[in-house]
């Protein structure tokens, strides 16, 4: 059979296909998991992902961007599956869901650092299930290895026997932290995945816009400040997805910027320039600063290696 | 120094002329009255000597030429005998032995144009004969003599295409001795036969005979490969061809490349393999096959992602190089050869037979990277389906061609390939596979091949006679239904197979068009490059010093490829092996003091060219580049200011040949113009088949149709012409001179509304199309104006002349031409 290529957009999802003789190559957008936010479009090396502007009506709430993917352009590689925060792209081929770029040590891959310890857990606690903005947790309980659904039934002795179990759905979490927020014991701890800034200037919002706040999918991240009824934001929750800022009407309002993310070790053009779009180049050339004299370090070590009894 | 001189001198002398008047036996003296021709001829201005002959082209004939000019002191000669398509070669070198320039010398074709065709009217026959020696004595009166150029000639080549047509020639002209660059757009040469598993009907493998020949040409020292390149322009002419090609980047160094393929290994990035026809994948830095040569490897800009891997893996070798450009390169050429192969037609835009839409419907190029054992699944014929081995098999002839509503040739291989693709099935899988052949004809005309297709009815494949109708997908199986009309059983039927295999056209190469404009030559109606001439000058173009080869000519197999690969290269080292080119005097020339160029944008000459020989840049007289006028005249006629000449066709001669042609009766006269090529040599045929038609018409000879102005038109209704002919070769593609026919048609066109309305009767002006072979329709188009002439009758014409005369007169003479 000749090469076929296929697009097929629906409400649910954005699938590309290709389709030869031997391999089936296939991206999936998941439009229930996609935000919107910028990660993608900046990402792609082949600028294949295109953030289409949805049109505001009067008195609903603003409907984050559309993401549109150029069946010409895409080449299948999967960089935009890597860095998708919230996991919504999925690349396979011949269905399976390996990526050379990352096998290949040609991208890294994110590090989304969440660490439970759910033995601190208190009882009855299901806080960080209720917190999460995007239902990722799922708290647990059991008593040898039997899921326990109502635990007001229980004896002491049983309720000292139980275990808690919080299940994440790490790959599609984009690292917000209100879940290790909410904890009141300490029991999850989470890294960002992205670092940043981000700061709205509420003088130039226009009077009653909530656009920002409409489309970001992080509750708390912004808020509605008493003061002025203006947006701000809450950076301690923010992710740097950017979605926010895709909307926004007002070019000056937000001042945005994503300055690091933290990723598997590698050595690659294209993560570099990945950067460079994501961050800004300056960014970059910290990165690149910081791996050559991580790299001095050890070659100094290296040689100095007879000193050290 | 001499020789200047003696042109001079020859210029400034008075004419003499000699009139030499051949019996030819009793084809001439046997109807024409000689006695009365010579006493005629004795009377006309400047001709100081007549003689007749029994056999003017005999030895005797000759010396008695070459005699009477040093006795006479001639200095122009007239033979009045046959057409001058058969001995003006000949009495041209009988004048230049006598010392007198070649070009001084004119003949009367009283042979075929006259005691031949007018046998029955033998008085009117010996009047017309006066006519055209009158004709032929005043062109001579005003000729000049002529000297053949030379020009240095550059022993180089370039060849087109490295397919196996290209490879073949660029061996055979590197082994003569000569340095050959061999310019391929892709990114290795070997062409289509590098893609196909094994060759009919031998079925050795394809690519164990091209390879060697392949890394022949990339060690041989007179060869230069190009590859991953594109032709610019070409400049120049025979000998002397100035040629820009662009390299395209491959971000690899090629010097530095050591084909080892680490950073193949490396590379994350796949994109559809456009050699193996997308069947399966390639990595973004790449070479397509193995045995590619160069064997240098590609990055595909279009699908890196830029991680610099390959740098990685490269390492010391520092082969890759990520900000390459492309580079631009000028070659000088004295020839190039053209082999650009053929394209493969991918049916999407038919819907019978479901390509593209239903997964096991493939080509037969596609089945060709199946049944590969290099191909992307490693030999095993599978269905895009299921990845299953199909146990049916059903091959679908002349997909596209032989079609009227697609292309209407035949494609020549694919009988031969479709026999080769059955038997390998049958050989590989034996009992476990059926196939089917459905063919309009089976074409297995060449050596071994009818005995091939035995071999493969001895095998088993079932051969149905019949056109396929449709093609239907089983939704279940994925199996194809299809349906035909079986010849033999003269009712439809139905096949249900598990794969279909579609023969599908070989059509001219994407982007021929543009190398046609490049190279200044000319495609058919079926879009292959069009040859010089069919049979005789099958591998020339119209533009001297190119040659093609191959299937960019038209379909061809392999070993008629390779064939005429190396017929090629003995033409083009007809060129290169010279040191010097001769040109034919015959050319135009531009006066540059009449040229409007210099004070308006004209160029108009340029613009109509054939073959790009004029330049008019602007602010300055246009220039004929003398090596490559073919010498049409269609400038000529063009020149809105008449600032250009043709040598040898002057304004002045031909003028002078229709005055003389109309001086008496002339509203009884039709004045013919008559190209060389097709319609002189179709007037010919009228004269050597003894068609009799009425002595009424006096022909004058062109090269070209294209030569004719539109005041030799005005002249001869001036004159009182009864009628006005003008014959060319066939519209569209006949003309020997590319287009001037067109020219001719389009500037005629123009005209008769113009004469029709100063009221000439539309019938008195004519154009007509008349091949070499068309005697019959030469006689009928004259009988046929006669007879409208004489309809008219002689005081209507001579009343609507004299009408116009005032009017004509005054357009002339605002031309300065009276």
């Amino acid at each position: 059979m000749p090469l076929k290529t296929v697009k097929r957009d629906t409400a649910d999802a954005l699938t590309l296909e290709w389709v030869l003789h031997v391999k089936r190559y296939k991206l999936t957008l998941d439009r229930k998991l996609c935000v919107g936010c910028q990660i993608c479009s900046l990402a792609c090396p082949k600028e294949a992902i295109k953030l289409q502007k949805q049109p505001k009506f009067p008195g609903e709430k603003a409907e984050h961007a559309k993401v549109d993917i150029d069946l010409e352009k895409c080449n299948f590689c999967g960089i935009c599956d890597v860095l998708c925060p919230y996991g919504a792209i999925k690349v396979t081929v011949n269905g399976e869901h390996i990526l050379a770029v990352v096998e290949k040590e040609s991208f890294p891959q994110l590090i989304r650092d969440i660490q439970v310890d759910a033995s601190k857990c208190g009882l009855d606690c299901i806080e960080c299930e209720e917190a999460c903005p995007l239902n990722l947790i799922e708290v647990t309980l059991t008593t040898d290895g039997k899921e326990i659904k109502n635990i007001s039934s229980l004896t002491e002795e049983e309720k000292e026997k139980l275990q808690f179990n919080i299940d994440i759905k790490k790959e599609f979490c984009p690292c917000c932290r209100v879940c290790e927020f909410k904890c009141p014991d300490g029991v999850v701890r989470v890294r960002k995945i992205f670092y940043g800034k981000i700061l709205i200037h509420p003088e130039k919002c226009p009077d009653g816009c909530r656009d920002c706040l409409d489309v970001c999918p992080i509750t708390g991240a912004l808020y509605i400040s008493d003061a002025d009824q203006k947006v701000r934001v809450n950076e301690m929750f923010c992710v740097y997805c950017g979605a926010c800022k895709v909307v926004c009407p007002v070019d000056e309002a937000f001042e945005f910027k994503r300055m690091r993310i933290s990723h598997t070790p590698v050595r690659s053009g294209a993560w570099n320039k990945a950067l460079e779009r994501l961050a800004s180049p300056l960014e970059m050339t910290k990165e690149l600063q910081a791996k050559s004299f991580q790299k001095t370090l050890e070659s100094v070590e290296k040689r100095l290696a007879w000193r050290k009894p | 120094m001499a020789q200047e001189e003696k042109k001079k001198r020859a210029e400034a002398e008075e004419p003499r002329v000699g009139v030499f008047i051949c019996h030819c036996g009793l084809n001439i003296a046997g109807v024409l009255d000689i006695k009365e021709l010579i006493e005629y001829s004795k009377t006309l201005p400047n001709v100081v000597y007549v003689k007749d002959n029994r056999y003017t082209c005999a030895d005797p004939g000759q010396e008695e030429i070459r005699k009477s000019i040093k006795e006479n002191k001639l200095n122009r000669v007239v033979v009045a005998a046959c057409s001058p398509r058969m001995h003006e070669p000949t009495f041209r070198r009988t004048v230049s032995e006598a010392g007198l320039n070649p070009f001084l010398f004119e003949m009367a074709n009283i042979r075929e144009f006259c005691s031949w065709c007018h046998s029955s009217t033998p008085k009117e026959a010996t009047e017309k004969a006066k006519d055209l020696i009158k004709m032929a004595v005043a062109k001579v009166r005003l000729m000049r003599p002529l000297e053949t150029m030379e020009v240095p000639v550059t022993n180089k080549a370039l060849i087109v295409g490295g397919g196996i047509a290209g490879i073949c020639t660029a061996l055979d002209l590197a082994e003569m001795g000569f340095k050959v660059y061999l310019l391929e757009k892709g990114e290795s040469i070997g062409g289509h036969m590098a893609q196909l598993d094994k060759t009919f009907p031998t079925l050795d493998c394809s690519i164990c005979i091209e390879g060697p020949k392949m890394v022949d040409v990339s060690r041989h020292p007179n060869i230069e490969i190009i590859s991953y390149a594109d032709l610019l322009s070409v400049s120049g002419y025979v000998g002397n061809f100035k040629v820009k090609i662009r390299k395209n980047p491959r971000y690899v160094i090629a010097e530095n490349c050591t084909g080892c393929s680490e950073c193949k290994d490396v590379c994350p990035i796949e994109y559809p393999n456009e050699w193996d026809m997308s069947l399966g994948v390639r990595k973004a830095i790449s070479v397509p096959f193995d045995q590619a040569v160069p064997l240098v490897y590609t990055i595909n800009m279009d699908y890196c992602i830029e991680c610099y891997k390959c740098v990685d893996a490269c390492g010391a070798r520092q082969a890759i190089n990520f900000d390459q450009q492309p580079e631009e390169i000028e070659l000088e050429v004295g020839a190039i050869i053209v082999t650009t192969g053929y394209d493969i037609y991918l049916p999407y835009d038919n819907p019978l037979y479901g390509y593209g839409k239903y997964a096991n419907v493939i080509t037969s190029l596609e089945f060709e990277r199946l049944i590969l054992a290099a191909g992307p699944t490693g030999g095993k014929v599978v269905r895009a389906s299921d990845g299953q081995k199909p146990h049916s098999v059903a091959f679908i002839q002349c997909v596209g061609s032989r079609d009227i509503n697609k292309y209407p040739y035949c494609s020549n291989f694919c009988c031969m390939y479709t026999l080769k693709h059955a038997i390998q099935l049958k050989e590989k899988y034996r009992e476990d596979i059926e196939v089917y052949i459905f063919y309009m004809d089976m074409r297995s005309n060449f050596k071994g091949y009818e005995e091939f297709y035995q071999r493969a009815r001895e095998l088993g494949v079932n051969f149905i006679h019949g056109r396929v109708s449709r093609v239907f997908e089983v939704p279940e199986t994925k199996n194809m239904i299809v349906h035909a009309e079986d010849m033999a059983l003269g009712q439809p039927i139905e096949v249900e197979t598990e794969m279909v295999v579609l023969a599908t056209a070989a059509i001219s190469k994407k982007g021929t068009e543009e190398m046609a404009r490049i190279l200044n030559l000319t495609c058919g109606a079926d879009g292959f490059f069009m040859e010089s001439h069919p049979k005789l000058k099958p591998i020339d173009t119209p533009t001297d010093g190119i040659f093609l080869a191959g299937a960019c000519q038209g379909p061809k197999d392999i070993p008629y490829s390779v064939s005429q690969g190396s017929g090629v290269a003995s033409r083009a080292a007809t060129v290169l092996s010279k040191p010097t080119w001769k040109i034919e005097p015959i050319i135009a020339v531009v006066d540059p003091d009449k040229c409007r160029n210099t004070t308006t944008k004209c160029g108009i000459c340029a613009q109509k060219c054939p073959y790009g020989a004029v330049k008019a840049e602007e602010g300055k007289p246009a220039q004929v580049i003398a090596a490559m006028c073919h010498g049409c005249g269609t400038c000529v006629a063009e020149c809105p200011a008449d600032a250009i000449t043709q040598m040898h066709f002057t304004d002045a001669q031909i003028f002078a040949q229709i005055r003389a042609a109309l001086e008496t009766d002339p509203e009884d006269k039709i004045l013919a113009f008559l190209c060389n090529w097709c319609s002189y040599a179709g007037a010919d045929l009228a004269g050597t088949s003894r068609f009799e038609y009425p002595p009424t018409i006096r022909s004058i000879r062109v090269m070209c149709s294209g030569r004719v102005d539109r005041d030799f038109i005005l002249e001869a209704f001036r004159r009182g012409a009864g009628m006005v002919l003008i014959s060319g070769c066939h519209l569209p593609y006949d003309c020997h001179y590319i287009s001037g026919n067109l020219r001719m048609k389009t500037r005629m066109d123009a005209l008769a509304p113009m004469l029709q309305k100063l009221g000439l009767s539309p019938e008195r002006f004519r154009v007509e199309f008349i091949s070499a072979a068309e005697g019959v329709k030469f006689a009928e188009v004259v009988r046929d104006i006669t007879e409208k002439m004489q309809a008219l009758g002689g005081d209507r014409i001579k009343a609507e002349n004299k009408k116009l005369r005032p009017v004509l007169e005054n357009m002339l003479r605002r031309k300065k031409i009276i």
